[in-house]
């Protein structure tokens, strides 16, 4: 039994590290998903992201010229952006708290610390497919939604929305 | 934001979810297994890898030997130390993740002052610790040495700080 197929899955890894790419996609590779693509920058990337028709994105932190949350900035709120609603996967070693609040705040659907295993990512990957969570346009916001439980607020927590 | 000030819910078309059929338990044991192979099978390839970032930490760590300022040797020691704690473990050695971590956080801690020489022999300390770890291929918790190793480091670490 295969508990996952992804033959027809494209992966866009955006990472500066040449190593921790191939490790990324050696993981892919071994569950079947072969249409990968790389680039070493957020610039890079969204370039890319023009004509190659991404599913996910394995998204990486510190880059330059373009680091990971200008990126996410210019993919979810930009108004040339080529592909807004992309599923993304933040994989970082910054890994405060506040840190990654901010990779929350920039639309990113998941967070993974490195270092990663197969099965670290293959988790992510899984959450990414099987629980999409809607997108949500409040204020400056555009991305996933960042509530995860969808419980209802009682009256004295609802937001103030005015 | 809708044009009465209340957020708007949009749901995304998941074209991921009609590309991949993953079975109701996720990753099965197989599958996994495989991947895991996979990573142990490129640990050759790390080793190589990470003994060009301890060239260059090396190369760093002359400098500091001379007279020039540290500040920015000390910030290209973290970039390198970074990628190594955020690969070790990957390749079954948790203990390049752990010291790279300490020498991390250590820089992190420093902030923008330009390092003393007692800051430099601690960071020294590290990058010798992270040599050793590969040159005596002490992959897994290195068991007793790297228990020592790891404890040695953290009194390093302690001693600047008292002597504060």
């Amino acid at each position: 039994m295969i508990g996952f197929e992804g033959r027809r899955l494209n992966v866009l890894i955006v990472e500066d590290n040449i190593n921790f790419r191939r490790l990324l996609r050696t993981i892919l590779t071994s569950i079947h998903v072969h249409d990968v693509m790389e680039s070493e920058d957020g610039e890079s990337a969204l370039d890319l992201l023009r004509t190659y028709p991404a599913d996910l994105v394995l998204l990486d932190w510190k880059m330059e010229p373009m680091d990971g949350l200008a990126f996410m900035h210019r993919l979810r709120q930009g108004p040339d952006s080529p592909n807004p609603t992309v599923p993304v996967i933040m994989v970082s070693g910054y890994t405060d708290a506040a840190l990654i609040a901010q990779a929350r705040d920039v639309g990113v659907n998941e967070f993974l610390a490195k270092p990663i295993s197969a099965k670290s990512l293959m988790t992510r990957v899984i959450a990414v497919i099987d629980s999409p969570r809607p997108f949500v346009k409040s204020g400056r916001y555009y991305g996933p939604d960042r509530r995860r439980k969808q419980v209802p607020l009682k009256e004295s927590e609802r937001r103030n929305r005015s | 934001m809708s044009a009465d000030g209340k957020p708007q819910f949009i749901q995304p078309p998941n074209h991921v979810k009609d590309k991949v059929s993953v079975t109701s338990n996720g990753i099965d044991f197989d599958t996994l297994e495989k991947a895991e192979q996979l990573i142990a099978g490129m640990q050759d390839s790390y080793l190589e890898w990470v003994d060009e970032d301890l060239r260059k930490l090396q190369a760093l760590e002359a400098q500091l030997d001379g007279a020039g300022p540290r500040l920015q040797v000390f910030k290209d020691i973290y970039s390198i130390s970074h990628d190594v704690k955020g690969q070790g473990g990957s390749f079954d050695y948790p203990l390049m993740t752990v010291i790279g971590n300490h020498l991390c956080r250590y820089i992190e801690r420093l902030g923008d002052v330009e390092p003393s020489d007692k800051n430099v022999g601690v960071v020294k300390v590290h990058i010798s610790a992270l040599r050793l770890v590969i040159a005596q291929r002490m992959s897994g918790d290195g068991g007793k040495m790297g228990d020592n190793l790891i404890r040695g480091l953290e009194a390093a670490i302690n001693k600047t700080t008292a002597a504060k």
